[in-house]
């Protein structure tokens, strides 16, 4: 395998934006190349992620983008992951250029929603379930979350108190990040004074509906010697999957996909737990921030509430968090999100990340979710 | 000359199961039952399969869920989606049936968290509404089913 990077990274500002998707993310991923000072003729293919196109009614977008960047000659695959769908096209783009298919690969992900309302939002969401067996019987995105927070809270005694300090952090993160839906901080007060959206969930423990693009150019250390740009060295590219029904699966209170994925990933890369500087997880919900870092191996299972209320997932904490204030508060524009990650680690590294900055950046580690947990990608990144 | 297989023809199997999603539906809209399959490992599910996703065996045994069970988790929806536009709030549940497995449904009669607790017994009520509908279980209520 050839040692692979990133080596440029861009993203359009998460909420409402004004174009169609395929506008924001064919100038997203101009931005990225020109980021990488990388001419758009070197790109050997794109890798497009983009869960809920149909809203848009437009399929098959990935020629239109390549057209649009003067490379209409260039193949261009689309991946769908559900929520994980751009940190799983990004895996596709390392497999090509580690297995030395491709020198330099170009990973754009994107998601317009501003379109639709809540209902038809919800229910295009709730599709990614099982829709006989979940969806069908009732089952909601947030109800489904909600579950295994209810089955955490029972086994760990998981508190509202410790929900909410997950929506405080990564709100007051996100207060600092320009690319971010959300560029407030809340309280507890307002947390606990927020609708239940799906009992324990309040609707300050769920990620908002978000437009958004996010573009990561990839490329093999071999073919571009000299970036100009600190490359992100792509230590692991890993992708698991687990049973699709949460209610079929032994254990209510974790993704097991979330736990291979990890420990694969941490075997491939070298790094341990405690190697890692700071981490993007994918918290689509409060609690699947702390399940993420339970399954991840960074806490104990049932202890990672307590650890986010005692500030060591903070910013300036000892294990920085979603410094990008996360899905939560940065926004979860679906195809994007997990290209949007990785973003915020090129960011940090290449010391973009204005007053979020975290205070050592030489190490990371992405975490992106397909539905609840039927698909998970782990990415380990470190410097040169 | 002896009438040998061809070196290349796969392993004879077990007949495929016959349960399907349409038969499952099928089952709890207008058959009064609750279909589903039991691996030889033990898993029982609801869920469509051709191979047991626990122990990798295509040994499954279709057969009738129990109706009862307990609440194994539990959330209170107040935001649905189009198929329940006219329903919210409910609860959905998911249930750890008597016999083995889970399997998910809904509460109409659950309209906030406080009413429902996890470890609550419940019952398969047959309806003419959406989906599988659950109510808790009392004392008087008959026993209408089998187990897989």
């Amino acid at each position: 395998m050839r040692e692979t990077w990133v080596v440029g990274a861009a993203s359009s500002r998460y909420g409402k934006m004004p174009d169609t998707g395929r506008e924001t993310a064919t100038r997203v991923a101009l931005e990225a190349l020109d980021r990488a000072g990388i001419d758009p003729k070197a790109v050997g293919h794109t890798f497009v992620a983009n869960a809920f196109g149909f809203t848009e009614r437009q399929a098959h977008i990935g020629p239109l983008i390549n057209s649009a960047l003067g490379i209409p000659d260039v193949p261009s695959l689309t991946v769908e992951s559900a929520c994980s769908s751009s940190s799983a096209a990004l895996h596709e783009a390392f497999v090509h250029v580690a297995g030395g298919f491709l020198d330099v690969a170009l990973v754009i992900g994107f998601e317009k929603l501003s379109q639709i309302d809540t209902l038809e939002a919800t229910s295009d969401f709730a599709l990614a379930a099982d829709y006989p067996y979940e969806t069908l019987n009732g089952a909601t995105f947030p109800g489904l979350y909600a579950t295994i927070a209810s089955a955490h809270q029972k086994r760990y005694g998981t508190t509202s108190a410790e929900l909410g300090a997950v929506a405080i952090k990564n709100h007051a993160n996100a207060a600092r990040n320009p690319h971010a839906q959300f560029q407030k901080e809340i309280s507890l007060e307002k947390y606990l004074a927020s609708p239940i959206i799906a009992s324990p969930l309040r609707l300050y423990d769920c990620c908002p509906f978000s437009d958004g693009a996010a573009a990561l150019v990839v490329a093999a250390k071999d073919a571009l010697p000299s970036p100009s740009t600190e490359p992100l060295v792509i230590r692991a590219s890993v992708r698991s999957g687990s049973l699709g029904d949460v209610h079929d699966r032994a254990d209510l209170t974790s993704l097991p996909a979330t736990k291979t994925a990890a420990a694969a990933a941490f075997r491939a890369s070298g790094l341990t737990a405690a190697g890692i500087d700071f981490l993007e997880v994918h918290d689509c919900f409060t609690i699947a921030e702390l399940i993420a870092l339970e399954d991840l191996g960074f806490f104990p299972a049932g202890s990672a509430g307590r650890a986010t209320v005692e500030g060591l997932t903070a910013r300036d904490g000892k294990l920085p968090v979603n410094p990008s204030g996360g899905l939560k508060a940065k926004g979860h524009p679906v195809g994007a999100t997990g290209a949007g990650q990785i973003v915020e680690v090129f960011e940090q590294f290449n010391g973009l990340a204005g007053t979020r900055q975290v205070p050592k950046a030489e190490t990371a580690l992405t975490h992106n979710v397909g539905a609840t947990g039927s698909s998970c990608s782990v990415h380990i990144f470190s410097r040169r | 000359m002896t009438d040998a297989p061809p070196r290349d023809a796969p392993p004879p199997s077990p007949p495929p199961p016959t349960h399907s999603i349409a038969e499952f539906r099928r089952g709890y809209e207008s058959e009064q039952r609750l279909r589903g399959y039991r691996s030889a490992c033990g898993f029982v599910t609801a869920t469509w399969g051709l191979i047991c996703p626990s122990c990798g065996q295509r040994d499954l045994t279709d057969g009738v869920l129990s109706s009862r069970g307990r609440v194994a988790a539990y959330s209170v929806q107040t935001v649905p989606t189009a198929e329940f536009v006219n329903d919210a709030p409910y609860a959905y549940v998911i249930v750890e049936l008597d016999g083995g497995g889970r399997i998910t449904g809904w509460m109409p009669s659950i309209q906030s968290p406080e009413q429902l607790a996890i470890g609550d017994r419940v019952r398969w009520s047959p309806t003419y509404r959406t989906g599988v509908v659950f109510e808790r279980e009392t004392p008087a209520s008959g026993d209408p089913t089998a187990s897989p």
